[in-house]
């Protein structure tokens, strides 16, 4: 759920403290939103490994350009999560799936087979790793809206800024990820059913 | 193309499962060596301009080259007493210096001794003695080093 808007001057004058050069700043910007950008990035890895670099990878470059960040165009960590989100997919560019709308139409991919590693078990939960699998397996341009909009707090104007699409088809799609992901997972509802009768 | 639409059953259903895959991504954090590998990057990125430490290299520089030119020069004299009485220039005559400056400085445990003794002993210590004045006596005030060195000497009448 997209949280309430919080008064952006703190975090604002902790970024410009570490634009100085202050150490204490720049680790407690990472420990506000460390977990929210690794889960981000679990999300889309796959691995708790890959996670953890596109993690690293995310705040090395808010240290290296925290001058691309806009204040103007949203929060520090809807910018993050943004980082994190390009950094995860070129990392996997050459497993993507092409995200055209229109080369994608309504296909969806039969399995719930990760593209990084089709064994590992990320979560421990039997049901949240159906789940992580199943978004795992809808199509990019599905997946991005529900990750960020679902499971990072992004709000529609942040995802649609991330996405670079605007916030109608931000819902648009969203209401779609919601509706494949809900397809894909009947099979389980069944054999879950089933299994408990 | 039409919007999908679930039906409340299915919308709850669906929401059951993303709350359950949030509640599993809650449990799942960074590794903490992350944390050390950055502020490591940090550091070398953005060295910290510290103001309040600016004089600490200066300060630094001039405290070594004082222990140096302190360790060069040797230890102040000890004993500004007996510095002054080898050269003292007040009403007697003044004390006439056998060993140099430094050394009587350093002398621990000095004592001054009045005594006489042949004139002829004076030229020993490098002072001018008139031949034909040789074999009288002469009254002085020594001072001794502790190990009964004489260190200076001066001529009483």
């Amino acid at each position: 759920m997209p949280m309430p808007p919080e008064d952006p001057q703190p975090e604002l004058a902790l970024l410009a403290r570490m634009k100085a050069g202050d150490e204490a700043a720049f680790v407690q910007i990472y420990r506000k939103h460390r977990e929210r950008v690794y889960r981000l990035a679990l999300l889309y890895c796959g691995s708790a490994a890959g996670a953890a670099d596109v993690a690293q990878e995310t705040f090395m470059h808010l240290i290296t350009h925290p001058g691309q960040f806009d204040p103007a165009r949203g929060a520090l960590g809807a910018w993050l999560c943004g980082v994190a989100r390009n950094l995860a997919r070129k990392d996997s560019s050459g497993r993507e799936d092409p995200t055209d709308p229109a080369q994608l139409a309504d296909d969806m991919s039969p399995t719930f087979a990760d593209h990084d590693s089709p064994l590992e078990r990320v979560l421990r939960g039997e049901a949240a790793e159906q789940v992580r699998r199943a978004i795992a397996a809808l199509a990019p341009h599905y997946r991005d809206v529900l990750i960020l909009c679902e499971l990072s707090e992004l709000s529609y104007a942040e995802a649609a800024l991330v996405c670079g699409i605007d916030i109608g088809t931000v819902r648009s799609r969203l209401s779609r990820a919601r509706a494949r992901l809900a397809q894909s997972l009947a099979p389980f509802e069944h054999h879950a059913r089933e299994v408990t009768s | 193309m039409s919007e999908p639409v679930l039906e409340p059953g299915q919308e709850t259903l669906l929401d059951l499962r993303l709350d359950a895959l949030r509640a599993e991504l809650a449990t799942h954090s960074p590794p903490d060596a992350l944390e050390a590998a950055l502020v490591g990057t940090f550091r070398k990125v953005r060295p910290v301009d510290r103001p309040g430490l600016w004089w600490m290299p200066p300060l630094a520089l001039a405290a070594t080259i004082a222990l140096v030119a302190w360790m060069i020069r040797g230890p102040v004299p000890a004993n500004q007493d007996l510095l002054s009485l080898a050269s003292s220039a007040d009403s007697d005559p003044p004390f006439l210096a056998l060993q140099p400056l430094d050394r009587i400085a350093q002398a621990r445990g000095a004592t001054v001794r009045t005594s006489e003794f042949p004139r002829a002993l004076l030229a020993d210590w490098g002072l001018p003695v008139a031949p034909e004045r040789a074999g009288e006596s002469v009254r002085a005030q020594t001072l001794y080093s502790a190990d009964g060195v004489p260190l200076a000497v001066r001529l009483l009448n």
